[in-house]
Formats: C-alpha cells, sequence, structure tokens
C-alpha cells in the first residue's frame, strides 16, 4: 500500500452493547501499564460529537478510536506515522487492530464487555496525495486486503460510496474467524 | 497511476508565491532544528508564528495517576522549544479572519484534520479553526494545503496580531452602522508579516463590530478594537469607527479604553500601525505577565498613550495600503444563491419550531436569514463539516461564518428553505436548537490538551451540556437565556468574565490530596460588546459545579424581577447570597468516601496539577533582529543547497539576500522608518554599523562588513560560477556570524 496513512475499521457487535465512557479508564489503563507494543500518549473523550471518532486513544505512531465514524460503532486502528515498508503496512495494521481488539474483548474492567463482528472489516487510506479517491486506487486497497482474508475463505470487497472521504474499501468475509486465530495467523501482536 | 511525489509539487501554481515560500522555508527551518543549526528558543517563536503550538505532555512527561511517567519519544531529546519535545503531538491552529470559510476551505480544513489529527475539527473563541495531535513534521504540507484554499496559519499564535475577529452577522445584521468585514478583511491582510508588527512582547487581539449594543464583536476585551459608527460630516455621512484599545481578560480583566470617539475610516490602519508601533517599542518584554497592551494604556494613561501614538502617527511614512482597500468595500460582499422566500405554512420535522425560535435570526435583507449550527463543545467530525460545505453550497451559495460562541453559521439562507436545512442538519446530528443559550456552553480546551490547564473545563461543559439538554424542555424561558463560560484556568481563553455564570479552573488542596475546583464568576455582562465583566466568588469542587448551576438557576428563575437579567438579579440580591450557595457547596467528602471528588470531569486518573507545563500563549521573547538574523541563516543554508544542485547564479543571490537580510535587521533596530531597497538597506548599515565602527569584529575589524558591501556591488560576478557562489556563501556565514556577534556585543540580547 502506498498511503503511509490508513485506517481499519473492525465492527462492534449491536449486542455487546459498549458504553463509550467507559472505555476511557481502559484507555487509561493501557497507556499507564503500556500494554500495547507502541508509544501511547493521552485518550481523548469525543463522544459529545455524533457519529464522532469516539474515546481515543492517542499514539505516537497510531491512535485508535471506538466510536462511530461511519455511523456505525467500531474499532478503527488510525496509522498516522512511520509506517513499515509498503508491502508490510496492511499486515502491520491489521495485527495491530486485532491485539487491541482481543485486548478489549478481555478487559476486565470494561463492563459491559466489548464484543467484535468478524465478518466486515472497512480499509481507508487517508492519504489524498499518494492515495486520491479513485475506482483504481480502491481496486488495489481491496486487493491487498484481501490476501490477508483468503485463509479465511475470502470476501467480497466494494468500495465505499463517498466521494470526498478517503478513498476506502468494504470487506464481507465470507467465514467469521476466530479473533485469535486471526491474529495468530498473521503472526500474533505487531 | 502518476501521482505526485509530494504535496509541494502538487500544488505547485496553486498557491501564492510569497505564501509558498514562506512555508519553503519554515521547511528548511524544520530541517534546521533537527540538525540542531537552529536555537530552540528561537525555533519555538518561529513555529508559534506559524501557529504550531504546543501541547499537554510535550515536556515528555505525564501523571498515569499514580505516578509520573517519561513519554520515550523516538527523537530522543531534539527538542522544537524551551522543554517541548520534538515528536510530542502538538496543535495546528488555523487563523480563519472574521470566522468567514468557503465551501472549498471547510473541505480542506475536513480532509486535514481526516488525514493529519484526529479526527475532529475545533472551532475556537476567536473564530480559528484548530486541529490537535499533529506531528511538526506534517505542518508544512497541511499549510500548503491551506494556502491553495487562501488560508494562512501565519500569526496564529507567538506575539504576533492574532486572527483579527469580527461581528459573525457583519454585513445582514439589521442593528450595524455598516459592514465591518472589509475593513477586518483588509486589516488582517495589512499587518500580517508587517515591520511593525513584529517586535510584541506579547500577542495582539482585534475585534470589529458592527453595533455597540449587540455582544458579538467582544471589543471591549480586545487589545484594539473598532465598533462602526456613522457621523454627518459637511452634509456627508461620513464611516468612521468607535475606536477603543487596552481591553483584555486573563487573570484580571481591563476594560477597552476609549481611544477616539470618532476615528475616520481613512484613518483606521495609521493610528492601529501607530499603536502597534508604541507596544513595540515601549511595551514590557521581560515580565511577560505584564506584556499585554492593556499594561502599557493603564502605566502610561489613555491620555499619554494617545499622545503617543499621535505623534507616531506623524513619523509614519505614507502607504497606499492605508486607503487603498476603501475603493472597493464590496470586496467582502456575498451573492446569495437563491431569491428570498418566505417560510411557507405548514407541518414542519419535529424539533424545527425550537431550532428555529433560537438559531435564527433575520437577517437585514428581507426574506433570509441567518442559521446558527450548534457544534457541542466547538467540535465537529471531517464528514459533518464535508456535509455542511455540500449545505452551504445547495443553499447559500457562499461563505460560513465561525464564531466566537464555537458554534457555525449559515448566512443567506431563504426563509423557505429552513425546515430542509434543518432535516439535513438533523441528519449529521447537528440540528440542536439552544444555540447561545444555557446548553450552548463556551469552552477553552483546558487539561484535555493545553498545557497550562488546571481544570477540565471541557470535561465540565460537557457534562453540564448533558445534564442541562435533558432538562432543557422543562426550563423556564428566562433560564434558557442564560450564558454559561468555562476556563481551565485563569487565562480566561473561555472567556468567564463576560458569561452569566463563568467558571475558571482552579485546584485545593484537602487533606493531602489534590481536588478540582472552578471558581465561580458571576455578574459578568455579554450585552454591549462585552460591556462589564464578572467577578469570582468562591471556588466549588468540579464535581459540584452542575449542582451549582442548578441551584443558582433555580434561585434566579424563582426570585428575577420583570424582565430582570441574571446580572442585575445577582446585584440586586448581593454576592454575599452566592456567596452563601457556595459555601454550601464547598464540602469535599474524604478521599475513602467518595474518591470520584479527587478526579476530573471525563478523567478518570486522580487528579494532579503535575502536568501543568510551561504555557506557549506568550510565544518567546525573541526581537525582530533575532528573527531577522536567523533568517538569513536559513538563507545561508539555502544558498548551499542551491549550489549543490547546480544552480551557482541563484545560490549567489540567495547569499546576498542573506547578509542583505542580516544587515537590514541590525539597520533597522537602529532607524524602524529606513527605506527598503537595497541601497537603503547598505546606507543605513553602513551609517549605523561600520561607520560608527559597532560592527567591527575585534580582530578582524570591518572585514566581514566589507564582504557585504563588495557583495552589494559584484554578486553578479560571483554568481557567474560556481567558485564565485561558493566563496560568496563563505564570505555570507562569516557576515551573519558577525551580526550576530555585533549584536550580543552591542546589548541586545533578550536572556
Amino acid at each position: 500500500m502506498l498511503s503511509e496513512r490508513f485506517q481499519i475499521k473492525l465492527f462492534l457487535d449491536p449486542k455487546s452493547h459498549v458504553e463509550l465512557e467507559a472505555l476511557v479508564p481502559v484507555f487509561h489503563r493501557f497507556i499507564r501499564d503500556k500494554v500495547l507494543p507502541e508509544l501511547m500518549i493521552d485518550v481523548v473523550d469525543y463522544s459529545h460529537v455524533h457519529d464522532g471518532p469516539g474515546v481515543v486513544l492517542i499514539g505516537h505512531e497510531s491512535d485508535y478510536y471506538v466510536g462511530k465514524l461511519d455511523g456505525v460503532l467500531g474499532l478503527v486502528y488510525s496509522r498516522k506515522r512511520a509506517a513499515p515498508a509498503p508491502d508490510a503496512r496492511l499486515k502491520d495494521g491489521l495485527r495491530r487492530l486485532l491485539n487491541v481488539a482481543r485486548l478489549l474483548e478481555h478487559a476486565s474492567d470494561l463492563k459491559p464487555a466489548a464484543q467484535f463482528r468478524r465478518d466486515e472489516l472497512t480499509l481507508r487510506a487517508t492519504d489524498r496525495l499518494r492515495a486520491p479517491n479513485s475506482a483504481d486506487v480502491a481496486a488495489e486497497l481491496g486487493k491487498e486486503l484481501q490476501q490477508f482474508l483468503v485463509p479465511f475463505g475470502g470476501a467480497t470487497v466494494e468500495r465505499i460510496a463517498d466521494a470526498k472521504g478517503a478513498v476506502g474499501v468494504r470487506a464481507a468475509l465470507k467465514a467469521a474467524p476466530n479473533l485469535e486465530a486471526w491474529l495468530e495467523q498473521l503472526g500474533g501482536p505487531a | 497511476m502518476t501521482v505526485a511525489a509530494t504535496w509541494k509539487e502538487k500544488l505547485a501554481g496553486h498557491v501564492r508565491e510569497d505564501w509558498a515560500r514562506e512555508i519553503d522555508v519554515f521547511e528548511t527551518q524544520i530541517e534546521l532544528r533537527k540538525k540542531n543549526k537552529i536555537e530552540e528558543k528561537l525555533f519555538a517563536e518561529t513555529r508559534l508564528r506559524r501557529g504550531t503550538y504546543g501541547q499537554r505532555y510535550d515536556n515528555g512527561q505525564r501523571s498515569d495517576g499514580e505516578k509520573t511517567q517519561t513519554l520515550t519519544f523516538p527523537s530522543g531529546e531534539l527538542t522544537k522549544g524551551p522543554g517541548t519535545m520534538w515528536d510530542a503531538p502538538g496543535m495546528q491552529r488555523i487563523k480563519i479572519p472574521f470566522g468567514k470559510l468557503s465551501p472549498d476551505q471547510l473541505d480542506v480544513l475536513c480532509d486535514l484534520a481526516e488525514e493529519y489529527s484526529d479526527q475532529i475539527l475545533h472551532v475556537t473563541t476567536r473564530q480559528d479553526i484548530q486541529l490537535h495531535f499533529i506531528h511538526i513534521e506534517d505542518t508544512p504540507d497541511l499549510m500548503r494545503r491551506l494556502a491553495a484554499v487562501g488560508i494562512t496559519t501565519r500569526e496564529a499564535c507567538g506575539n504576533s496580531v492574532r486572527n483579527v475577529t469580527a461581528c459573525p452577522y457583519a454585513g445582514v445584521c439589521s442593528t450595524e452602522s455598516f459592514d465591518v468585514a472589509p475593513y477586518a478583511s483588509a486589516i488582517t491582510f495589512f499587518l500580517l508579516g508587517h515591520d511593525d508588527t513584529q517586535n510584541f512582547g506579547r500577542k495582539f487581539k482585534i475585534a470589529f463590530s458592527g453595533c455597540k449594543d449587540e455582544p458579538c464583536g467582544l471589543t471591549n476585551f480586545h487589545d484594539m478594537g473598532a465598533i462602526a459608527k456613522t457621523r454627518l460630516v459637511n452634509g456627508e455621512l461620513k464611516r468612521g469607527f468607535e475606536y477603543y484599545v487596552g481591553g483584555g481578560l486573563g487573570s484580571v480583566p481591563y476594560p477597552a479604553a476609549l481611544f477616539d470617539e470618532f476615528l475616520p475610516e481613512e484613518e483606521l490602519f495609521p493610528i492601529t500601525q501607530a499603536v502597534c508601533r508604541v507596544f513595540g517599542r515601549l511595551g514590557e518584554k521581560e515580565n511577560r505577565a505584564r506584556a499585554r497592551i492593556k499594561f502599557l494604556v493603564k502605566k502610561l494613561g489613555i491620555e499619554e498613550f494617545k499622545r503617543l501614538v499621535l505623534e507616531e502617527r506623524t513619523k509614519l511614512r505614507p502607504d497606499e495600503r492605508w486607503t487603498a482597500f476603501l475603493k472597493d468595500l464590496h470586496v467582502t460582499d456575498e451573492k446569495p444563491l437563491k431569491p428570498p422566500a418566505a417560510l411557507g405554512a405548514g407541518s414542519y420535522p419535529k424539533g424545527f419550531d425550537a431550532w428555529r425560535a433560537s438559531n435564527i435570526r433575520p437577517q437585514s435583507q428581507k426574506g433570509y436569514v441567518t442559521a446558527k449550527v450548534t457544534l457541542p463543545l466547538g467540535d465537529f467530525t471531517p464528514d459533518q463539516g464535508r456535509a455542511i460545505a455540500d449545505m452551504a453550497r445547495r443553499y447559500t451559495g457562499d461563505t460560513l461564518r465561525a464564531t466566537v460562541e464555537q458554534n457555525l453559521l449559515f448566512r443567506w439562507v431563504p426563509e423557505a428553505d429552513l425546515p430542509a436545512l434543518y432535516s439535513e442538519l438533523a441528519a449529521i446530528g447537528l440540528g440542536a436548537a439552544g444555540a447561545d443559550q444555557i446548553t450552548d456552553i463556551t469552552s477553552c480546551p483546558g487539561t484535555d490538551t493545553c498545557k497550562l490547564g488546571i481544570s477540565s473545563s471541557r470535561g465540565l461543559a460537557g457534562e453540564l451540556r448533558k445534564q442541562l439538554t435533558v432538562l432543557e424542555d422543562k426550563l423556564e424561558p428566562a433560564a434558557k437565556e442564560l450564558t454559561i463560560k468555562c476556563s481551565g484556568c485563569f487565562n480566561s481563553c473561555g472567556q468567564h468574565h463576560v458569561a452569566d455564570m463563568g467558571f475558571l479552573g482552579v485546584s485545593r488542596n484537602v487533606n493531602g490530596r489534590r481536588v478540582p475546583h472552578f471558581q465561580l464568576v458571576v455578574g459578568g455582562q455579554l450585552r454591549n460588546n462585552a460591556g462589564s465583566y464578572g467577578l469570582a466568588i468562591g471556588a466549588i469542587p468540579s464535581k459540584r459545579v452542575p449542582e451549582a448551576v442548578k441551584t443558582l438557576t433555580e434561585r434566579y428563575v424563582a426570585g428575577k424581577q420583570d424582565g430582570e437579567s441574571f446580572q442585575k438579579f445577582v446585584a440586586r440580591i448581593g454576592k454575599k447570597e452566592i456567596r452563601k450557595l457556595v459555601d454550601e457547596l464547598s464540602a469535599v467528602p474524604p478521599y475513602e468516601q467518595d474518591p470520584s471528588f479527587y478526579s476530573d470531569w471525563g478523567d478518570p486518573r486522580e487528579y494532579t496539577i503535575g502536568d501543568i507545563g510551561v504555557g506557549e500563549c506568550a510565544g518567546e521573547v525573541v526581537s525582530s533582529v533575532q528573527m531577522g538574523l536567523a533568517a538569513s541563516e536559513r538563507e545561508v543554508f539555502e544558498a548551499q543547497v542551491l549550489l549543490d544542485e547546480g544552480n551557482a547564479k541563484n545560490a549567489a543571490e540567495r547569499a546576498y539576500s542573506a547578509m542583505l537580510q542580516a544587515a537590514r535587521a541590525l539597520a533597522k533596530d537602529k532607524n524602524p522608518d529606513m527605506g527598503d531597497t537595497n541601497d537603503d538597506i547598505v546606507s543605513e548599515f553602513r551609517a549605523h554599523y561600520y561607520d560608527t565602527k559597532l560592527f567591527f569584529d575585534p580582530f578582524a575589524g570591518g572585514k566581514f562588513a566589507h564582504y557585504f558591501f563588495r557583495a552589494h556591488e559584484k554578486r553578479a560576478e560571483a554568481g557567474a560560477s560556481k567558485d564565485g557562489a561558493h566563496q560568496l556563501i563563505e564570505e555570507a556565514q562569516l557576515f551573519v556570524e558577525a551580526a550576530h556577534q555585533c549584536y550580543t556585543r552591542i546589548g541586545n540580547v533578550v536572556p
């Protein structure tokens, strides 16, 4: 992927009823206990914003949002700088996303517990210089995403219809993988 | 598919040449700082003057509620200012002169928030847009993309003329004397980068208002405030301004002093320029707490200050820009997209009536209205922003305004389109009623992101908004009309002095533990351009502030006399009564009983003031000479790059320009009114530094000055060959170094 900045989203299961405010102390704990293998800096609560990023864990290289960007509640991994080599970026991002999803599912201080759907992902390249919003770029993104979904039966990938937003694709997975197995298959937490 | 390698390449030709050059220069300065070739204090002021600000924890220390941890940034010890780590995310302030935004500009701002920030755009209390958690190395591209749509971030922070604000209803308001927008626009660009605004000890804020009675311009608390006024002179209706200076909030608010009851429009620019010169020359430079112009005006008295300004006015060299803009005062006019149309009868969408009652205001142009978009805490997402831009294109055709109440405003909406506009806003979660009312709370960033924040003003504002919105339908109309403003500390960015109920963050020690509190401020007046300031009554624990607001509101509704404002109510019952309420709410339960009092709103960490850093609001005291010398150093570096690229001619020109820049910086220090041609600079430098031997090196004498004089005469020869250009660069380096030494020797370096 040419874009150094991108966002991958995994959706929360509507049945899990996660309350955004409950994530604030969890993310503070992630920073305090250095739970993630990267430098995390701060937590911001934007739960007052309609369909916004929600509660944001700010890092040096990446941010994590649990919110309703795009209108549906989910976890977004946002790579913003110091991305790995182009051919390693997406895999690295997926590993980080799945790791945090897994941590949230198992967070004993998050009640009600988070549960993620495994049947859908979105990927957006938030870099209009290297990834303008075009059918070609979307097709490239979809192709790259597909390769990580093949072990789970592949996916139906379509371009996100959003002429002004960042280019993106939505992948509907044919078989919902187990989160742990999926992460393991990608090589474990990044 | 071919894509441009950089934004610079992609936007070539789309950015004003001078702005493009400024951004290139800033990018070079970033590179020089990374190589430790620019001193950190100087770089700090340089980036501040480009609107690139520090944020909380940028000293690399952060309390996790139990202990303070070090944030180990990859760039190690590299800093972007004193105690400010290079990699620490920062805030980018984006000046939006008088809040005027086009849909295309809003689209770009949304793209930037999506790509570089945290998906949020924030409207400030001075009509700016701020993006948070931005890395310094992303800022040049961000600035280029803004510049391509006509926005500059230059002088958004630092000791400079900040964003010029104005009434968002200018041009469509029924109470205005005339439209102040063209004046606000013209003075923005007249003062931007002006020589006479580069030597301030602190920031300088300007506001325009179209009328005296309404609150929209808030001129009373600005360093310079201008209220539109007309007067009959020899039978002709002349335009001018009721002109004020020396107002300001901060820890001790000062009302602005009347400088002139009627300043003719032709004198607006020269008098403001003269004010800036007097402030630059006599304003405090060392004691940052007393460096705003309000202290100078207070110290001198308005009459003496005025005398000095008028004397300075006589020394100014005439500038055609003073009046050129008056020839086309329609430059900021807006052309409505649609013809006016009255609202038809019929059934309207749910919530429409309440929204219309509070958020809509008729324009002076019949059939058109303005529509305010209430943004919770001034925040909105890129998707919301793009939708608003799209609505503006379809309903009004042109501009929006950011307001000091941290909202957005549509203008030129045909009244008949209101139901459709409302439905579209409601669909993106922005159809809330209550604009400028009790639920529409203003707040500065506070401890969320500000280094100076003491308590969480945004956390408090969010909580109050949540609790009051639930009650909104049950609130009496008089209660709904109340205003609340919150600041995270005494610096007043949330403008707490001019609300019915203002809150400013403080901390208290209770049984050995810190507890976040807010001082309650009452008696402030928003009308009459922020006509009077409230006073702090006492401190309330943060967690009890909602209770205080509820009790005060109930007292007011129950006890007010007919038509009595909250301000008059407070004056009548007396502050002792209010104090009693504060006292009743001041108790803090022991930690063991209720630990929630010991953390702030929206932040579960145990409260501490250990995260407070050194604020950058004041900028760094760097003289205009130091800024000039730094620029000359950067030009020497650029000359080297040009030579490496094989361009000897341009390298020689750049090396000469570096010398010229250094000489000009020194000479201007001696004669601020000097001319600006190359010959003028050489002549002034010679008179003040060479003939006086001030520039002479103790060992080399006047050798380095000769390099400059020779370059002035023969730089074309030097540029004819690589060797010649190389030698000129060497000489430029030595000359700039000698200029530094000279400036230090004559004792001008600000410690």
